[in-house]
């Protein structure tokens, strides 16, 4: 049952809307039976984020394949963007119309769900030790775990890395920088060149957000950044802040050559950028590798290298930390077909499937242990995963740990950094009363 | 102004002139009988569709404001005014309706004054030819979606590659070179642009249409007694076209107060909330962060400002209308 | 002989003509460069930007229209087709109920439809979304259908009406004379006398529902079912490294309706016309 906490006087005003929305209707049935049987018919929707070249084919694929076993069943997908998928998922949501399974990233907005009642607890099958859970990596299935239930299926790892032109820094005489006084004086270097040192678009926000997230997990101890992210536990006054700020402004006019313009300019002009051999680096996620340096592009033939974001040489924080978390997918808790749903994601994460994931150009590196090896996957790809296994810890999107409010502030926040309109303790002020106003 | 708005535009002369006419029929004003109920079958699926999808939605929307609503768990609990506090207190809120008011502002100048003027421009052109060709070229950008145009002005206004940084640079005044929806100084200024470029020709296209209902007679005349082109205009056309002027400039500013496309598209508010209007705050507040109940709160707030300006409307119809 | 006077006056109209061109140019340069760049490489787009292209790719065209466009586009015409055929349908049905038959509350009647002109879409949002999820029709056909024929009603309904209470009232009484009723009165001497202003109506909803962003945006959650206007936002993020697609896209997508405005130009100036003049 949902709950109708109101008064009577309330209930007269919106007395009418709630005819509609169906409040006070049972629409909590049973919890759904993950490990049942599956009855091998009827529709499975699917909201995924694989839309748009080079992803979109690969569920498209799937739910042929799965079809061709099954041809009682039959798919709806709804393939969005990396953009797209939030507002989309929110709409869903606040309609109630999500699908049987259902794209997530780690942090508060899988909390979200699970704590919203919209998620399958599906311990049952892939908790650590069942025979499907055994054959991921324990961290990526950690990644969705609460209260020792475990919720999603994590279908792939991702992580952020400084994206270089192998061919320019050997040109220019560049070794991956060790630090990040070194990054910004390698940056003047490649400059000298002629080249756009590091390219970035800002004009989503969150391109911003992740060099932010690195730097905060780089400068702001463990501990304290993690008590952060919680409205509840939150007291954002560490100085760490204020220093990943300041280098994050440093980076972008010293290092970018739209500078304060960056704004204006799409993440994927960015992209392009290092793809077209103009610039020497870019910011990216594991996941943009192979579309990077796509077949036939410069930057193929000159070689895609990849670094961590250096940290400060004195950084209080955790150097080892990356940015970056497993991505996966949840079923509805109200789905009818919730048996089916986790029959076609244990298809989605065989070896085969999941081989073909981590291989161009996919490049998607399946969460499936061994799926991303020599053979399928590039070297960027398999260099990024191995990165990300060593790291300390996998630090999660700012736009998806913190609630979405605080996320929103240091959204707008990070713009106003690139622009340069407000200093970075306006920025923490900003994001702190966003936070308070949160709990 | 979007078509979508401009469509309404069109309606505006019609609802200031009509309004005489809101009663039925002299002729027919009978009373009504029993027969009289089975007529209602005419008016049924108007009235059916409208109660339904446009009068029910805006009293939920009232019931939906005074909620706090948790959309994952659909739990809705009561907070009274809150929100609306909330929305009174909120910087982007007012940050919002100033830049609403930049575009009614500015929409005034160009989409009445500007489209007043150049219809009379046009309306003197001695070849018919090209006053048509004209009007039609002008008109051409209201016919392409504010989508196309707003994605059109995005790459116009890009750093990289867009042409008025080059133009700028071509003209010798780098120096102006910038990025125009990038800056927080500028975001809100770019989009209004746009919307002028693609309002305009709609709006000069029903001013041209209204002095061409002037009797030339009274131009003749004027031309005669030696009155030259700028006092005809001034001492005939504005006149006798300030009824509708006046009714354009309050559509303009409803039509403003409405915005949501082109801002979604450009800029999505950004950067750091200084390109926000209502609509697109309305949207974030909702369906990004979440807070559904502001954003209907926010969605009063729209209702009560439209509201108010369709009523002028009507009391500035009723009080002054010229006949001709 | 040659006046100050008339020295001005030839100096004022060149001057006119000159603004009036360079304004036309103003309009149209932006489409024209849109146009281009849909057959550019992407190189080329970040090259200079007023060089014409190299080499025309007119498959970029192919390509917008294989990503999506295609089914947009179909999408589109489909919604526009169908929510144009019925709002004008209802609305001229109701327009001859308020003009030429006698309903109780007549006035009421009316000014509930020409209210729904005030009434900002925005503001119904919201519950619009839950309602259309409780009756199972969102991001269906049904919804925008729906949504774009009741938004629009009371224009048209406006317009249509203005122009049948101009129509004389023998017109009705000849009927009457001849035995039809009220509802043959309608399809058969009524709706053909009110041609002009049944299509300049089409027209403008048709230019309402192809380039409609809000409901569209909202109600439609991507898949096999998008209209153009959101569409191309999403074809934007999704091949963003491919702008010239982009571009082809917009052209496709902007296209029709330039044509049909030229097409029904005539209509739809008197429509204008038709509702300014009551």
């Amino acid at each position: 049952m949902r709950k109708c906490t109101y008064p009577k006087a309330a209930a007269l005003l919106v007395g009418a809307s709630l005819a509609l929305s169906g409040c006070g209707g049972s629409s909590a049935a049973e919890p759904v039976d993950v490990s049942a049987e599956p009855k091998y018919s009827g529709k499975l929707g699917i909201l995924t984020k694989f839309g748009g070249d080079p992803l979109e084919p690969y569920f498209e694929d799937l739910a042929a394949q799965y079809t061709e076993l099954h041809p009682d069943v039959s798919f709806e997908l709804i393939q969005e963007t990396d953009q797209s998928i939030k507002d989309k998922t929110k709409t869903l949501t606040a309609s109630q119309a999500m699908p049987d399974i259902y794209f997530t990233w780690a942090g508060n907005w899988a909390d979200n769900f699970i704590d919203g009642g919209l998620a399958a607890d599906l311990s049952p099958v892939i908790a650590p030790g069942t025979d499907w859970g055994d054959t991921f990596g324990e961290s990526s299935l950690e990644a969705f775990e609460k209260d020792g239930k475990y919720y999603a299926v994590p279908l792939y790892n991702n992580g952020k890395f400084m994206g270089y032109n192998k061919k320019i820094f050997e040109e220019v005489g560049l070794t991956p920088p060790a630090s990040f006084d070194e990054l910004i004086s390698s940056c003047a270097v490649l400059k000298d060149a002629g080249y756009e040192p590091i390219a970035f678009g800002n004009k989503d926000g969150w391109p911003g957000l992740h060099y932010l997230q690195q730097l905060f997990a780089y400068n702001v101890p463990a501990d304290v950044l993690q008590a952060d992210f919680d409205p509840e536990t939150a007291k954002l006054d560490d100085p760490g802040y204020l220093t990943a700020m300041e280098e994050f402004t440093t980076l972008v006019s010293e290092c970018t050559g739209s500078g304060k313009d960056s704004n204006g300019v799409l993440y994927t002009t960015a992209q392009q950028a290092l793809a077209e051999g103009k610039a020497g680096m870019y910011y990216q996620e594991i996941l943009e590798f192979d579309s990077t340096a796509a077949e036939g592009t410069p930057l193929q033939k000159d070689g895609l290298g990849i670094f961590k974001l250096p940290a400060a040489g004195d950084a209080p924080g955790d150097t080892e930390a990356i940015e970056g978390s497993p991505e996966g997918y949840l079923i509805n808790a109200r789905s009818e077909n919730a048996a089916l749903a986790v029959d076609f994601m244990k298809f989605a994460t065989t070896a085969e499937n999941a081989a073909t994931l981590s291989a161009p150009p996919y490049g998607q590196p399946s969460a499936v242990k061994g799926a991303v090896s020599e053979e399928n996957s590039s070297g960027p790809v398999i260099e990024g995963i191995e990165q990300v296994n060593d790291a300390s810890a996998g630090i999660i999107w700012l736009d998806s740990v913190t609630v979405p409010d605080v996320a929103d502030a240091w959204l707008a926040g990070g713009e106003a950094l690139v622009g340069g309109s407000r200093s970075p303790e306006e920025v923490l002020e900003s994001v702190r009363s966003a936070s308070e106003a949160a709990k | 102004m979007t078509v979508a708005n401009s469509a309404r535009a069109a309606a505006v002369p019609v609802a200031g002139a009509g309004v005489p006419n809101l009663s039925s029929p002299p002729a027919r004003a009978g009373r009504k009988d029993a027969r009289g109920w089975r007529n209602l079958i005419w008016v049924l699926p108007a009235i059916g569709l409208l109660a339904a999808f446009v009068y029910l939605p805006l009293v939920q929307n009232l019931g939906f404001s005074v909620l706090e609503w948790d959309i994952y768990s659909g739990g809705q609990t009561f907070v009274g005014a809150e929100n609306y506090a909330r929305m009174f207190e909120d910087p982007i809120f007012w940050k919002s309706v100033v830049n609403n008011l930049w575009y009614a502002g500015i929409s005034i100048v160009f989409q009445v004054f500007g489209a007043l003027a150049l219809a009379a421009l046009i309306e003197g052109l001695r070849s018919d030819r090209w006053r048509r060709t004209l009007r039609a070229v002008y008109f051409i950008p209201s016919a392409v979606s504010l989508t196309v145009a707003g994605l059109l002005f995005y790459f116009i206004y890009e750093p990289q590659m867009g042409i008025l940084n080059a133009a700028l640079d071509g003209a010798g005044i780098g120096q102006f070179t910038q990025a125009w929806l990038g800056q927080e100084n500028t975001a809100i200024f770019g989009i209004i642009a746009m919307s002028q470029w693609q309002g305009f020709g709609y709006c000069t296209l029903l001013f041209a249409v209204a002095l061409q209902r002037i009797p030339t007679e009274l131009y003749e005349a004027a031309a005669i007694d030696g009155v030259g082109p700028f006092r005809r205009f001034f001492s005939i056309s504005l006149p006798l076209v300030r009824e509708m002027s006046s009714l354009m400039m309050i559509v303009t500013v409803s039509g403003a107060f409405q915005v949501f496309n082109e801002v979604m598209v450009m800029t999505g508010g950004g950067p750091n909330n200084s390109s926000q209007v209502l609509g697109t705050w309305l949207y974030r507040s909702g369906f990004v962060k979440n807070d559904f109940g502001y954003a209907s709160a926010i969605a009063t707030a729209i209702f009560v400002i439209t509201l108010s300006l369709a009523v002028l409307q009507l009391w500035y119809s009723r009080r002054r209308r010229v006949e001709w | 002989m040659v006046t100050r006077g008339s020295v001005l006056l030839v100096l004022g109209r060149g001057f006119v003509s000159a603004f009036l061109l360079a304004l036309a140019v103003v309009v149209l340069y932006p489409l024209l460069w849109m146009v281009l760049n849909g057959v550019k490489s992407n190189a080329e787009l970040f090259g200079n930007p007023f060089a014409l292209p190299v080499a025309w790719r007119w498959e970029n065209y192919a390509t917008a229209w294989n990503r999506g466009v295609g089914d947009y586009l179909m999408t589109s015409v489909l919604v526009t087709v169908t929510s144009t055929l019925a709002t004008v349908f209802i609305s001229a049905w109701a327009a001859y109920g308020l003009t030429r038959v006698r309903i109780p509350f007549s006035r009421t009647v009316l000014i509930l439809i020409l209210a729904g002109l005030m009434l900002a879409p925005t503001v119904a949002l919201i519950p619009l979304v839950r309602m259309f999820q409780a009756m199972g029709l969102y991001n269906t056909f049904w919804a925008l259908l729906i949504l774009y024929t009741a938004f629009r009603i009371p224009f048209t309904t406006f317009l249509i009406r203005a122009y049948m209470m101009d129509l004389p009232a023998e017109v009705d009484e000849a009927a009457a004379v001849d035995g039809a009723s009220k509802a043959r009165a309608f399809w058969q001497v009524i709706l053909p006398m009110c041609r002009p202003i049944i299509v300049s109506t089409v027209i403008l909803n048709i230019l309402f529902t192809w380039n409609e962003y809000l409901f569209a945006m909202i109600f439609t959650s991507g898949g096999d079912f998008q209209t153009l206007p959101v569409g191309l936002t999403n074809l934007m993020s999704r091949h963003g490294t491919d702008y010239p697609v982009v571009f082809a896209g917009m052209v496709i997508a902007a296209a029709p309706v330039i044509v049909l405005f030229f097409a029904g130009q005539r209509y739809f100036i008197r429509g204008l016309a038709d509702g300014i003049g009551k």
